[in-house]
């Protein structure tokens, strides 16, 4: 028996006990073929998943390989079965490629004929092809090579994209390292992905993801096509690409709802892209607007389906994905991978939190005992009401109110969800609210304020959840809001945690009303820090 | 020593022990003499069961002895190889090769009978003229120029004969195309079928390269449409070599190395899977048993169930239930309609690992199923369902043996060259089915973990042997832990099979999320609360967490366990069937107090209610016969809560598996000395005198002392009347001798309590 620090699960999940003096040995040489799935304090769950072994095949790693990076590290024997599996579906990946032949254009070559006469019989697959013109090579329509790569991966069989891709047109980016300098994981992401083509790289928030994609823009040197989730994004990323390259302001357009401008380096929005006008989607053209080098997705994890379907288009040129999960919520991490290209490169958030790029952070739930007649009420609300109520009730605010006593002189966010409460908390705090109906300017003003320490304490409300330029804080107080999603989560921690002058650990608390759907989202959220790995303690509000 | 049974009769002791240890069916009865076992031994049944066992090299030998003109050892050699020489000693001791005159070695009577085409040649040209009438051969000799003088039919196929045993310039003269036709045959089988074979074909005018063949007697007419190639135009064409191959060296199935150390490892991996998942299906099926189907066996739809319940393919799920079926962990309950673990699955499940394991993987190496064909159809195009008798192939555990010995040590060999190997061992074995169950054999080695990556695991020559395999596969398990690791997301994680006791309080604590060589324990508040509902404390809990926690145990989880502690039990439910309600206490007050009412069994829920355990017929009747005038409230609010019971069935009883009729030593050795004494020329009478008596102490001591030696006992037969026996022991155990009994030419058991007395002769 091996002494190592992995366990093989016979559902496919590892299990790292991080204490172990191989643990870091060992995460490096399973990181390719897995993904992390839950990092607590003591044991790490990882989990291989089929395109984990293809994105570990893309990245040049054999069968072998896992199998024999398994067997290393596990302490206990390793059930054959798994094994087999693992090397199957390894196997699958790159049976089939798409090659550019002098003669015929894209082809799928196959070297595997058994596979090619299945997948050629494959009703979805067929229309995509046009003639076989060897026993090993059928030609492909160029205009389906995205929608061939995604059939293929749903029948099992993921195709390697080796068709290489257009130059576009030229546009020198330089990177002006003058103040700051690319961080070395990030350099490595840039390289990493230049050198696969197209790709993911995954990036926990706050790891400077914006960074990658500009040193990636200065290694194509060409017209950049950068699509982001939302206006204060756009004018986010714009800041920063002037402040990192050589850019200036005349070459970098926005293309959102309110402006349609067209430059060497442009910005749009999702949001702009899936409008539609009478069905059709009225933005599509700016695809084609300019022979683009490279096409730059942010935030992959949120793609709407229909920038798949356009994307699905776009395959010769190069991609670049950033995200700080490759789990998406509806389960279309195949599309990521076939469309946008495998992951290219990934950092766990914990490693980076100890290599002090990312804070990290001490979490408390408060739990608030609710008052005999607040009980009564919640017991007798409406069903639609109930978690309004025991979210915004008397008892919690008092309770903000001495946490954020507590941690006076400390800058501090007090996040919640209903617009009532905020104004209630920020009238108590005497402290400036932000809500969804604030004007921009006032927005940017206070946040200066709070940045530069004027103002110590914000009440804002879910909008921070999506604004890229919440400014840094030291204490964040959550007082209402459902537990939305994983994703939803790692945002609003990723962005009110940024990494400090100090270094010094972040506080987050979330105040939660006992035994009601309070406690029940609080569970939820608990279990989600828990398995980022923070540390995470419960406290009675009397104990405040 | 001119006949066989006068060769076996100069055949020592020892040597006959060991023909008949070798050929058991040749004892079977005991035959007279050696006469009479030299008859046997030539029967073609006893000859086919011989050649059935033996391998390549020793029937390439016999067909090489059946063949060659003078089959001496030297010769033999120069046509097989010098390691023919063993191979020979082997078919002599079998009786199966005796020598013949001038040092060469003769075929054992009806054993040429049984080999059809040796070593792929025809019969000779002697053999095959000497069908022919004499109008064919008087035409064949003069289209080759033999003078046909003084013509007798043998007269001219002994000329013929002649002729042909230089065919090389006859096969030059009918001309390529014929040489091409002939070189089909070359390699066996030696005949070919046509139409009309024995047509009239001369020299002159024959054409095609079939004619032109007949023509020169170069292929010959056998039946009116089989032709046949004489043995020396196989052997010219041949260049004179019998075998193509070597067939001497046994072949040993190749393939890719693998290190022993990382076989142990996955087939170990595999072997603790294999328990999991055997447990898992039977814990499940303990409480939710599937049907046995009106023809026996398990219906598609439970067996398609339990693949997607324990995430295998439903092949191998197959796999899971037969050998839990032969192990008798599974059976139908005692005639009824579900199949239940049985009572041995609880004792199983105390065994430890290795034990565990040991047992499942000899229940599949002994049983007759064959998961394999489960899912196939039958011959009357039926579904083959599994735990049915149509999955039964009587030669499954030997096939599974053989194949499972073939394999070499540290290779993973494919299995094209096992089936080589083993067909190589047992050339007349081989057929569709033998095929087909090395295949399954191989998956369900891999799939029970008796293989590792297609490689031996080293505790599998172990298992063949009956040796140490829970000693040997133990030292690869797991051990079990006492120690868990607890975590901030309410997760612990047991670093490995835990302790059994440890096992069972997590399990009421936490509910499983995930098995494998660890188990990861989930604690939510409903699993906590189940552990409160089944009596523990909120103390006692922190207490397991901390004494087997090897880090402090998380605060949120101590939180937990403390904030569900808090809420437990507040409310409180209890059953009643039925009520009696007043919005008069007063009156209640009275009821109870009546001693008449004691019999109602009535407590007081709250002042205006009271609770009955007797049904509400049974309360309206019974406060009536008091002398109250109850009236009946709707008919809610009995509660009845029941309980599943895990049931299981009485584990069948198995019959050992006989393998082979395996001879015992000393029952052979009897059994010679019983043909020795058959040959003297009398058999011995009966001495002289009244029968032996013998006190009964001493009687087993003297018969102990006699083993092997002739006795005269006197013996009570069934029906009381005394008897006198002349025997040899051979054994003495459970309350019988064994011995051979002279005066019946047989093997017979004595109980000991009817045996009067004995006296050495």
């Amino acid at each position: 028996m091996n002494d190592g620090p992995l366990i093989v699960q016979s559902d496919k999940t590892l299990l790292l006990e991080v204490d172990h003096e191989r643990a870091g040995e060992c995460r490096r040489a399973i990181a390719p073929f897995c993904e992390l799935e839950r990092a607590p304090e003591h044991v790490h769950t990882y989990r291989v998943t089929p395109l984990a072994l293809w994105n570990a095949r893309a990245a040049g790693h054999d069968a072998e390989q896992v199998v024999d990076a398994l067997i290393e590290y596990s302490r206990y024997p390793v059930p054959h079965a798994l094994l087999v599996d693992v090397a199957d579906t390894m196997g699958r990946y790159g049976r089939l490629r798409l090659e550019k032949h002098p003669g015929y254009g894209l082809v799928l070559v196959s070297s595997d004929r058994a596979v090619l006469e299945e997948v050629l019989r494959a009703k979805k697959i067929k229309p995509l092809l046009g003639d076989r013109v060897t026993d090993d090579t059928v030609v492909v329509h160029p205009s389906e090579r995205g929608t061939l790569k995604q059939a293929l991966l749903k029948l099992g069989w993921p195709a390697e994209d080796l068709a290489g891709y257009v130059d576009g047109e030229a546009h020198p980016i330089d990177l002006v390292e003058t103040g700051w300098s690319l961080r070395p994981y990030q350099k490595d992401a840039a390289e990493a992905f230049w050198a696969g083509g197209s790709g993911v790289v995954v990036l926990p928030c706050g790891a400077g993801k914006t960074t990658v994609g500009a040193a990636a823009m200065a290694h194509a040197g060409a017209t950049t096509l950068i699509l982001v989730t939302n206006t204060v994004s756009v004018h986010q990323w714009k800041q920063e690409l002037l402040r990192r390259t050589s850019l200036t302001e005349d070459e970098i357009g926005e293309y959102s709802g309110t402006k349609k401008e067209i430059r060497p380096v442009t910005i749009a929005t999702y949001q702009v892209m899936t409008a539609r006008r009478k069905g059709v989607y009225a933005h599509l053209e700016l695809f084609d607007a300019r022979d683009w080098g490279l096409v730059l997705y942010d935030e992959v994890h949120l793609l709407p389906a229909p920038i798949f379907r356009m994307t699905a288009d776009l395959q010769a040129r190069r991609r670049l994905g950033l995200t700080a999960t490759l789990v998406r919520e509806d389960g279309r991490e195949g599309d990521v991978f076939s469309l946008i290209g495998p992951k290219r490169y990934d950092a766990p958030w914990k490693e980076m939190e100890n290599q002090g790029w990312i804070a990290p952070a001490d979490c408390v739930e408060v739990r608030v005992t609710l008052t005999d007649s607040e009980r009564l009420a919640y017991a007798t609300a409406e069903p639609e009401e109930r978690y309004r109520f025991c979210a915004t009730t008397e008892t919690k605010t008092q309770v903000v109110q001495r946490l954020v006593e507590r941690h006076r002189g400390e800058q501090t966010l007090v996040i919640g969800q209903y617009i009532d409460q905020l104004d209630e908390l920020g009238e108590r705090l005497g402290a400036p609210v932000i809500k969804g109906e604030t004007k921009i300017k006032e927005r940017e003003r206070l946040f200066d304020g709070f940045r530069s320490g004027e103002i110590h304490c914000l009440v804002v409300s879910k909008v921070a959840n999506f604004s890229i330029d919440l400014p840094e804080a030291s204490v964040a107080v959550q007082v209402s809001g459902s537990f939305g999603s994983r994703q939803e989560e790692a945002q609003r921690l990723g962005r009110v945690l940024r990494p400090k002058a100090d270094k010094g650990s972040a506080r987050f608390y979330s105040v939660v009303a006992r035994d009601t759907l309070d406690q029940d989202f609080a569970a939820h959220r608990q279990r989600f820090l828990a398995e980022q790995g923070y540390a995470y303690r419960i406290v009675d509000a009397d104990d405040v | 020593m001119d006949s066989y049974g006068d060769w076996l009769r100069g055949r020592t002791d020892d040597q006959l022990c060991a023909l008949v240890s070798a050929r058991p069916e040749l004892i079977t009865p005991v035959p007279a003499d050696l006469g009479a076992l030299a008859a046997r031994a030539a029967a073609p049944s006893a000859v086919s069961r011989a050649l059935d066992r033996l391998d390549r090299a020793a029937l390439a030998v016999l067909e090489a002895v059946a063949v060659l003109p003078s089959p001496t050892l030297t010769a033999l050699k120069k046509a097989l190889g010098a390691r023919s020489a063993e191979v020979v000693e082997r078919l002599r001791d079998l009786g199966l090769l005796w020598p013949g005159p001038s040092r060469s070695l003769r075929l054992a009577p009806g054993v040429r009978a049984a080999l059809t085409h040796p070593a792929g040649l025809g019969p000779s040209a002697r053999e095959t003229l000497a069908a022919l009438p004499l109008e064919r051969l008087l035409e064949l000799a003069e289209d080759l120029g033999v003078s046909t003088a003084f013509a007798s039919a043998p007269g001219l196929a002994e000329s013929l004969a002649e002729r042909l045993a230089d065919p090389g310039p006859l096969v030059e003269d009918a001309g390529p195309e014929a040489r091409a036709a002939l070189e089909h045959l070359a390699w066996g089988p030696p005949t070919g079928r046509i139409d009309n074979a024995r047509r009239r074909v001369g020299l002159a005018e024959a054409r095609s390269p079939v004619d032109r063949l007949l023509a020169r007697g170069l292929l010959i007419a056998t039946d009116d449409r089989t032709v046949t190639l004489p043995r020396e135009v196989g052997l010219y064409l041949r260049g004179g070599v019998l075998f193509r191959e070597d067939v001497i060296t046994a072949p040993v199935p190749s393939g890719t190395r693998r290190p022993q150390r990382l076989t142990d490892q996955i087939a170990s991996g595999q072997a603790f899977t294999l328990l999991r998942l055997t447990e898992e299906l039977l814990e499940h099926w303990g409480v939710r048993p599937p049907p046995v189907l009106r023809g026996g066996g398990l219906g598609v739809r439970e067996l398609r169930a339990a693949a997607g319940r324990l995430d295998l393919t439903e092949r191998d799920a197959a796999i899971v239930v037969e050998v839990a079926h032969a192990a008798g962990l599974l059976d139908r309950d005692g005639g009824s309609s579900e199949w239940l673990p049985t009572r041995s699955y609880d004792l199983w499940l105390l065994r430890d690992a290795a034990a565990r394991w040991t047992e499942l993987a000899g229940a599949w190496l002994e049983t007759d199923r064959v998961p394999g064909l489960v899912g196939e159809r039958d011959d009357r195009d039926r579904t083959i369902n599994a735990l049915t008798d149509g999955n039964i192939r009587s030669s499954a555990p030997r096939v599974r043996r053989e194949t499972l010995a073939v394999l070499p040590e540290g290779v993973a060999p494919d299995e094209e060259s096992v089936l080589r190997a083993l067909a190589w061992r047992n050339p007349r074995r081989a057929s569709g089915l033998h095929d087909r169950l090395v295949s399954w054999t191989l998956h369900e080695a891999a799939f029970l973990g008796v293989t590792g990556f297609g490689a031996r695991a080293s505790y599998a020559g172990a298992l063949l042997s009956g040796g140490d395999v829970a000693g040997e596969l133990g030292a690869l398990l797991p051990e079990p832990v006492d120690q868990v690791v607890l975590q901030a997301d309410l997760t612990a994680v047991a670093p490995g099979p835990l302790v059994p006791d440890l096992a069972r309080e997590l399990a009421l604590t936490a509910d499983v999320e995930s098995k494998g060589g660890a188990t990861v324990y989930r604690f939510t508040p409903e699993s906590v609360r189940r552990a409160l509902d089944a009596g523990r404390t909120v103390s006692e809990l922190l207490d397991l967490l901390a004494r087997h926690s090897s880090t402090p145990v998380p605060q949120p989880l101590s939180y937990l366990v403390e904030d569900v502690g808090r809420r437990h039990g507040r409310l409180r439910v209890g059953t009643a069937l039925s009520y009696v309600r007043c919005d008069d206490p007063a009156a209640l007050d009275e009821i109870l107090a009546d001693r008449r009412a004691a019999t109602l069994r009535l407590y007081r829920l709250a002042p205006t209610v009271l609770a009955s355990r007797l049904s509400r017929q049974d309360l309206l009747e019974s406060l009536r016969s008091v002398g109250f005038s109850p009236v009946p409230e709707s008919p809610e609010g009995g509660l009845v809560v029941t309980r599943t019971d895990a049931r299981r069935a009485e584990p069948p009883a198995r019959p050992p598996v006989e393998h082979e009729h395996v001879v015992d030593e000393r029952v052979a050795a009897a059994a010679i000395r019983a043909l020795r004494a058959g040959e003297e020329a009398a058999s011995v009478g009966a001495p002289e005198g009244e029968p032996p008596r013998t006190p009964s102490i001493s009687l087993i001591e003297e018969l102990r002392a006699a083993l092997g030696t002739r006795l005269w006992i006197g013996y009570l037969d069934q029906q009381g009347r005394a008897s006198s026996r002349i025997i040899e022991p051979v054994r003495v155990d459970g309350g019988f001798l064994t011995a051979y009994d002279q005066t019946r030419a047989s093997i017979q058991r004595f109980a000991l309590h009817r045996i009067t007395g004995v006296r050495k002769i």
